[in-house]
């Protein structure tokens, strides 16, 4: 299974996450979401300033489980499977790759 | 910290309804009520800001016991800069829900009283959130002969009802792991066993 990154006109799921992580955390310029499309689900991965990785995650985790939550209910809205991925600083962004023929 | 600036905190919440109702595509029509008018009939939240919300997609909102309606006043609470224990100030709801859990809280805060006050000995209650936990001890405040702590750590922590002046340093809640494996083998949400003493 191969991953391609959307480079395309962003997804509004992604810019949904976009819009909401940038009005949580401090600094909403560093605020990047990659939408890693998959055979029958997409991977929305989340990067945030190293400084504001806690405001997207919470105490126990509760933001990001709300995120997911949130982003569950959008799935059944566009029949279409999205995950959302918190990037921890030090992981490489995922590198585009040409689709399979 | 009361909510400083009503007219901000609106316009916030009405900023991230509107993604989830553009780009989420989420059928949800809301109105929304800050300041006096906000204020709970049934005393359980502290809230001054109170979102209605209605629609086609409502009822999507209250599946998993309103757990997508949880997760919109989490973030909404968030957007808003509210400290955890500050969260109810901005309260979430839809056809009704809050009330009926308000009489669900009583109505299983009346049962475990009840069991309390007849064995003597401290009920847990499942694992819940601060706020869960808040309400249910605002449900207890109403009863008597029985006492209400927190007990336990992060998402394990429970509410405990102890008879009044028992001796809390004697009793052990039970595991959160084994806890939540029994309540689901049982498809109860609170466990109803004799606690164990030390």
């Amino acid at each position: 299974m191969t991953d391609q990154v959307n480079n395309a006109l962003p997804d509004p799921t992604q810019t949904l996450i976009r819009e909401i992580a940038r009005a949580l955390v401090d600094d909403p310029d560093a605020v990047e979401v990659q939408a890693l499309v998959r055979d029958e689900s997409t991977v929305l991965r989340l990067h945030v300033s190293d400084a504001d990785i806690g405001k997207v995650i919470g105490k126990q985790g509760r933001t990001a489980h709300s995120l997911r939550t949130i982003l569950s209910a959008v799935s059944m809205k566009y029949h279409h499977r999205y995950t959302l991925d918190i990037v921890e600083s030090g992981e490489p962004p995922a590198r585009p790759s040409l689709p399979q023929e | 910290m009361p909510i400083q600036d009503y007219k901000t905190a609106a316009e916030t919440i009405v900023q991230f309804l509107k993604l989830l109702t553009s780009h989420g595509r989420l059928r949800l029509r809301y109105r929304i009520t800050a300041g006096a008018g906000a204020a709970d009939p049934h005393g359980l939240e502290a809230r001054e800001i109170y979102i209605e919300l209605s629609g086609p997609d409502a009822p999507l909102l209250l599946e998993r016991d309103g757990e997508l309606l949880r997760a919109m006043e989490h973030i909404a609470a968030k957007l808003v800069h509210l400290e955890s224990e500050e969260h109810d100030r901005v309260s979430f709801d839809a056809e009704n829900f809050k009330a009926l859990r308000a009489q669900e809280l009583r109505l299983r805060a009346e049962t475990a009283a009840a069991t309390v006050l007849r064995t003597r000995e401290p009920f847990p209650f499942a694992p819940a959130s601060s706020r869960e936990r808040r309400l249910l001890h605002l449900v207890f405040r109403g009863i008597a002969g029985v006492e209400t702590a927190s007990v336990g750590e992060g998402a394990g922590r429970m509410l405990v009802v102890y008879p009044a002046g028992y001796d809390r340093a004697s009793y052990t809640p039970p595991a959160p792991p084994a806890f939540a494996e029994r309540g689901r083998a049982s498809g109860r949400r609170e466990q109803s066993r004799a606690p164990r003493r030390r």
